[in-house]
């Protein structure tokens, strides 16, 4: 019975990877069976954290006119389309709607406070006074204590974090720990369990205090399995089995970091970075357990209180009389009521609304705001995007590139550079691992990684070989992963840290020099040094071999080759199509992988384009693919290139195979891709505050690599930040759109799609994770203390697995503050430019996105090309969109625009003309 | 040349302090760029005067400089003396000082980028440098106080830099309390040689014992110059603040616990070693209490699985293993050991973020297997030995309890002290409250 009970727990844990392979994850992706704001209101009694932003926000943006009361009664309209408003309404004399309104202006509190009011209306006062004279009220928002803790913190001033926590802390982080100690834990064979009850055995002597208290608990279950000291200690507790489930949950949540990576680590051990030890989260729990019981129980004899009434008991927030006055007083003003309103209600008519505002202020009130808030965005987005579907192809015939992007939203800028620097290319979104779901093996290590996104399993192994002698490199690769290891233990020791002190200690002034003041240079020398010891050896990669599970046969390569080509809908193929994957160069910097291609697990996607680019230029691979029914012209070469997101360097791959009747193109290429990712660096420059714009086009570039490459930059690229669009459709809908680096952007021809199975790739392999990322920045912008990281600066490593907080912490999750702070949490608003049956086939036939979308976790807007209507999913069904928003900006070119620093989102960009 | 160095090292910081207080207390709007800009030129020209000093001094050892200014104040027979010392050591010192500062000035005009508390932040390290540079050059204990004070506040203000969170307060509040159990030390040293010998002079007091002077009793201001050297260079007993200090923003863990505060203790021994060496018996002490320190250090931390506090441990056992080459009379080893393992420690925090990818792209680590470390002591124990060591490391051999313990024992005359005057305060208002109800 316990163990389903501890079944039921894990899928409310956090659910993050280790750091190594941090990927974007909706990070209450288990709650998605709820309603989107059911869902963030429970999840937010768990992590105590606020579901949405804090109010002023939402307040300062009505004051900066980022949304209108058309917005803000759209927000109410639509919630009271659903739920009923609260029964006392009637009370108040106000239509629903003029009630919600004044309510998201207020600034009520109802609370147990007993400061003294500044009244300014004394008649009112004394009539609100008399009303409720002798009335108590217990709001229906207090919470039952389910154990001592927050009693203990409120009156006692216990903090567990200080008292409690380390011990816990300490274990645990030692236990799980990947290799960071230089002694390794000797308990691993006997489990967690059993490490505890030894580690308290051994602490007998020298306990004082709850820990004593604990020692002497511990001692009682000696021989017992962790199993059974829970229930036993459940049963202590006398709560009733219904909120057992709670109060677990409570205790696993005050340290959930940890808790979700035992769960991890236990129920998905190969996301270990180097060897998940045996770790059992009932393990885990029972000690949590008997550490917090013998917490309580220490507390309640020093106290003198009897444990079995404090458990169970409601933790009131009880409103006197004085404070029910204050309520009305404050409603009345609020809500702008006549003075007397209240001469015909009873007094406990009265109290059940102020129960019921109570409710709403703490519940619906940001919740309205927030709706609103996002409301005015996605009108605004599909606004900018009404009447471009009638565009059509601006060059007609065969253009002399194509750019196969990312879907990513950082890549809508370059893209839009691009075209704007050479008019005749035609670009592409794709999702960036190029469909390739491969675990790579480099040369530079031998451990597997896998390139393709997190949902997926490699199918495939894929091994980098070096074609040139590379006997050099690899002895000075593997010299240098074994001295790195070496010194990193080395210096830490007492005999061998005093050798290495004296050693390198005045000489690791220099590369610390270096790296401070001189980032760029940083790159460079170590580059060269490289070179100088080991040159890395030209390399090709595996790709073809018929051994299950290494490489991919000629038909399976045609297969992938095709796929990707027809799900971006290219009609006609250039002589030059480019694979253009995305990676992100940051310098000491934990969250690395956060900024990587989230379809290639957070890594760079250089061995898929390149991958695919061997692939699709084998004359083998072409005539399977003829067989495919799709073909590929003879003069047609395919490049794999990289884009670095936090330097906008571009680099080709397999340039050097090119024939030389390409030359001439690709240079004309490869310089019009350079302008263009200047320019996105430009763009991306004007987000950092410390940006001399003055430097213009040449210093923005300067800027960027500087902060790729400096190891005391926290921010070295702002990463999804901003996010909040999917548009999935032909370019044509989007070309010559600014959109702000807002946008996902896959690319999706309808009109070649006759049976919806191309739609059903590219939704399936891009929106959930544009909504993941989404999610992900939402939640760690909204709060970042308790759903995030909080800030990067005392941020310490610990376990190899992730980071806690200063010298010690729960095991932090998500993103830190730096990544977030100029993100606006919206949710994803996903444009479609396909038959609207065939999205709806599409999206209630997936589990997941039926969840996503039904639930609201996301926006829905279909553009239904064959009858050019518009449709936006509401509540529960489509309805049709109608317009109108003024037309938008004109500009000559991004780049003016952002030199006229322009504020909205949306621009059109004419150039040409 | 190497006087007006010194005259501008000593006061350029106090001049600076006072334009970063004119500039707050004013509240003209500095913005971050032009801060950070000024700081540049600030520390580049600190580290020159400090190298040319050093420089100066290097040439020239082994004499040394006296500097004099004038009396600060006088009560009576005491006049407390504006009185420099520029030597190797302290010409040394304040070099690293310089540069490491530099180096986290520049190091933290990024990392606290768009940080509310940025101002704070230089501000705090601008204290720390004059601080240290008072300590470095100081003739006697008296004056050494001053910047031995500055150093300590702002370390604990830095630990506390996050000061809406209790975590850094409360760790920063177990910081204070080592620090001024340990200062302790240093007055009450003071104050013994003031008696005895009626000067604190590092220069005159060896001189002074060369002439026979003083007796037996000398041997407590050598004891409580240990004692006080202690809280700084973390080692036993008080040691266990230390890794708890790793809260503030990361450049300036680096620049306190692995660079510059925590060598202030060794600095203070070195800076008395004409004293010690009259005592050998002292020696012996400090001797003990960094192989003691080293030692336990070195256990405690191999058993920590997080980056900072683990550096902590490492570089309490590298500060343990510098009071031992103190003891055995290594002065000028001592030293270098000191600016190389501060540097050392510098690097390591600075680029401790690195660790999670720098392992898991080390081309030695493999999935699945065990990361292989050498051997090790610990291994000699027998599997149940070696599992007791463990846990007995992993909670620091409860050096926690045993304070703990310790304090309780002093305190409890407190206690009974402050029950006491509950009672007599309860007594005494009944007392009051009936005389003035028969009035």
């Amino acid at each position: 019975m316990l163990q389903a009970l501890i079944d039921s727990l894990r899928p409310k844990l956090p659910i993050q990877n280790p750091l190594h392979s941090f990927v974007h994850n909706n990070i209450l992706q288990t709650f998605e069976h709820l309603d989107f704001h059911e869902a963030v209101g429970e999840a937010g009694k768990l992590y105590r954290a606020r579901p949405y932003w804090e109010t002023f926000r939402y307040t300062q943006l009505y004051a900066d006119k980022k949304m209108t009361d058309a917005d803000i009664f759209r927000a109410i309209d639509h919630y009271l389309g659903h739920y009923a408003p609260m029964p006392s309404l009637s009370l108040l004399g106000l239509s629903p709607k003029e009630y919600f309104y004044r309510l998201m202006f207020s600034e009520l509190s109802f609370n147990d406070d007993e400061t003294q009011p500044k009244v300014e209306d004394q008649s009112l006062w004394e009539h609100c006074q008399e009303k409720v004279q002798g009335e108590t009220l217990v709001l229906s928002r207090s919470r039952t204590f389910l154990r001592g803790k927050d009693y203990w913190e409120k009156y006692y001033d216990e903090s567990y974090a200080i008292s409690l926590q380390p011990l816990a802390i300490r274990l645990i982080s030692s236990y799980l720990d990947q290799g960071q100690s230089f002694w390794p834990n000797p308990f691993r064979a006997q489990g967690f369990w059993n490490f505890f009850l030894y580690d308290l055995e051994v602490q007998t002597p020298y306990a004082a205090g709850w820990l004593k208290t604990l020692t002497q608990k511990a001692a009682t279950y000696r021989g017992q399995s962790s199993a059974q000291v829970i229930e036993a200690e459940l049963r202590l507790t006398g709560l009733p089995e219904s909120l057992w489930e709670d109060y677990l949950l409570e205790v696993l949540f005050d340290l959930k970091g940890w808790s979700g990576m035992v769960n991890k680590l236990e129920t998905e051990p190969w996301q270990a970075p180097v060897k998940a030890p045996g770790i059992r989260l009932v393990d885990y729990l029972a000690a949590l357990v008997l550490m917090d019981r013998a917490m309580d129980e220490f507390h309640a004899k020093a106290h003198s209180i009897d444990l079995s009434l404090l458990y169970g008991r409601l933790a009131p927030l009880e409103l006197r009389s004085f404070q029910l006055a204050l309520a009305l007083y404050q409603v009345t003003l609020t809500f702008k009521l006549p003075p007397r309103w209240m001469r015909d209600h009873s007094a406990a008519q009265l109290l059940q609304m102020i129960d019921e505002v109570d409710v709403a202020e703490h519940r619906d009130r940001v919740r309205l705001w927030h709706e609103a808030y996002e409301h005015h965005f996605h009108r605004e987005a599909i606004e900018a995007l009404r009447g471009r579907q009638s565009a059509e192809t601006s060059a007609g015939g065969r253009p002399y590139a194509q750019i196969l992007f990312c879907i990513d939203d950082r890549e809508e800028s370059l893209r839009r550079h691009t075209e704007e620097v050479d008019d005749a290319v035609e670009t592409f979104g794709v999702v960036g691992f190029f469909g390739i779901d491969m675990n790579f093996v480099s040369v530079k290590n031998k451990r597997p990684i896998a390139q393709c996104p997190p949902v997926i399993t490699p199918s495939r192994i894929i091994h980098e070989v070096s074609v040139s002698d590379d006997h050099a490199f690899q002895r000075w690769n593997l010299l240098r992963g074994t001295s790195d290891l070496g010194l990193y233990y080395n210096t830490r020791t007492l005999f061998r840290g005093f050798l290495a002190t004296l050693i390198l200690g005045v000489a690791s002034l220099i590369p610390m020099t270096i790296q401070v003041f001189f980032p760029r240079h940083n790159r460079v020398l170590r580059r060269n040094l490289r070179d100088l010891f080991g040159k890395e050896p030209e390399t090709e990669l595996e790709v073809l071999s018929t051994d299950p599970g290494v490489g991919y046969s000629y038909s399976e390569q045609a297969q992938i080759v095709t796929a990707v080509l027809r799900m971006c809908g290219t009609r006609d193929l250039s002589r030059l199509v480019v694979l253009l994957a995305h990676g992100s160069s940051s310098n000491n910097n934990p969250f690395r992988q956060a900024y990587g291609c989230g379809a290639c697990g957070g890594n760079a996607g250089i061995p898929n384009s390149r991958a695919y680019a061997q692939m699709a230029n084998d004359p083998f691979v072409r005539a399977e693919v003829e067989k495919l029914g799709y073909r590929i012209p003879d003069d047609t070469f395919f490049i794999g290139g990289f884009h670095d997101t936090c330097t906008d360097e571009i680099l080709f791959l397999n340039h050097k195979d090119l024939p030389s009747t390409h030359r001439e193109d690709f240079e004309r290429l490869k310089t019009h891709l350079k302008e263009a990712a200047q320019r996105n660096a430009f763009e991306r420059c004007q987000r950092f505050s410390s940006f001399d714009e003055s430097t213009g086009v040449a210093g923005a570039i300067g800027h960027v690599r500087e902060r790729a490459h400096d190891i005391a930059q926290p921010r070295p690229e702002y990463g999804h930040s901003s996010n909040a669009l999917a548009i999935v459709g032909r370019r044509t809908l989007t070309r010559g759109l600014f959109m702000n680096r807002r946008s996902f952007l896959l690319s999706y021809d309808w009109s070649q799609d006759p049976d919806g199975s191309v739609l059903r790739q590219v939704v399936i392999g891009g929106i959930p994770v544009a909504v993941n990322i989404n999610m992900d920045y939402y939640f760690s912008a909204v709060d970042n203390d308790n759903f995030g990281c909080g800030s990067k600066l005392p941020l310490n490593m610990t376990s190899l697995l992730g980071v806690m907080t200063g010298s010690q912490s729960d095991l932090r999750i998500g993103l830190a503050r730096q990544m977030v702070e100029i993100h606006e949490p919206i949710r994803n608003l996903t444009v479609v430019e396909a038959p609207l049956a065939r999205v709806k086939e599409l999206f209630d036939g997936h589990a997941r996105l039926r969840n996503l979308l039904y639930n609201h976790w996301m926006r829905l807007a279909v553009i239904d090309p064959e009858t050019g209507k518009w449709w936006m999913f509401s509540q529960s069904d489509f309805q049709e969109i109608s317009f109108d928003g003024p037309a938008l900006k004109e500009f000559t070119s991004s780049l003016d625009l952002l030199k006229s620093h322009e504020t909205s989102d949306f621009a059109e960009i004419h150039h040409g003309e | 040349m190497a006087n007006s160095f010194f005259t501008l090292l000593i006061f350029t910081p106090l001049l600076w302090m006072g334009l970063l207080a004119g500039v707050y207390f004013t509240r003209i709007k500095l913005s971050e760029q032009h801060l950070s800009n000024a700081l540049r030129f600030y520390s580049l020209y600190m580290v020159t005067l400090a190298l040319g000093l050093a420089v100066l001094t290097f040439l020239h050892r082994p004499s040394f400089l006296l500097i004099d200014f004038a009396d600060w104040f006088a009560v009576g027979d005491y006049q407390f003396k504006l009185r420099f010392i520029v030597d190797l050591l302290g010409a040394t010192y304040a070099l690293l000082a310089t540069a490491l500062v530099g180096v986290i000035f520049r190091f933290s005009r990024n990392y606290l980028h768009r940080e509310a508390g940025y101002f704070r932040f230089v501000f705090l390290l601008s204290t720390l440098l004059f601080g240290l540079i008072v300590v470095s050059f100081s003739r006697s204990i008296d004056l050494l106080f001053i910047g031995w004070e500055l150093v300590g506040t702002t370390s604990v203000l830095l630990i506390s830099y996050f000061y809406d969170k209790s975590q850094p307060v409360v760790h920063a509040t177990k910081a204070i309390i080592s620090y001024r159990l340990c200062d302790m030390g240093i007055l009450a040293g003071a104050a013994w040689a003031h008696h005895y010998l009626h000067t604190t002079d590092f220069v005159i007091i060896p001189t002074l014992l060369d002439h026979g002077h003083g007796g037996a009793g000398l041997v407590f201001i050598g004891l409580f110059i240990t004692w006080a050297s202690l809280a700084k260079a973390g080692q036993l007993p008080m040691c266990s603040w230390l890794p708890a200090a790793m809260e503030g923003p990361t450049p300036s863990s680096a620049i306190f616990y692995g660079a510059l505060s925590v060598h202030l203790g060794p600095f203070l021994l070195l800076r008395f070693y004409d004293y010690f060496a009259h005592f050998p018996v002292l020696l012996v002490l400090v001797g003990l209490i960094g192989g003691l320190s080293a030692v336990y250090a070195t256990l405690v931390g191999r058993t920590r699985s997080d980056a900072k506090t683990m550096l902590a441990y490492a570089t309490i056992s590298q500060v343990g293993l510098i009071y031992i080459e103190i003891a055995l009379g290594f002065t000028g080893f001592a030293l270098f050991h000191m600016v190389t393992h501060a540097s050392l420690r510098t690097y390591q925090f600075l680029r401790s973020s690195s660790l999670i990818q720098d392992f898991y792209e080390n081309p030695v680590v493999e999935h699945n297997r065990t990361i292989h470390r050498r051997f090790s002591f610990e291994r000699f124990f027998s599997p149940a030995v070696r599992q007791r060591v463990y846990v007995h490391a992993l909670h620091g051999f409860h050096l926690d309890y045993f304070t703990g313990r310790l304090i309780a024992g002093f305190l409890y005359p407190m206690r009974v002290y402050l029950q006491w005057e509950a009672r007599w305060l309860e007594f005494d208002t009944r007392l009051l409250k009936l005389l003035l109800r028969k009035k």
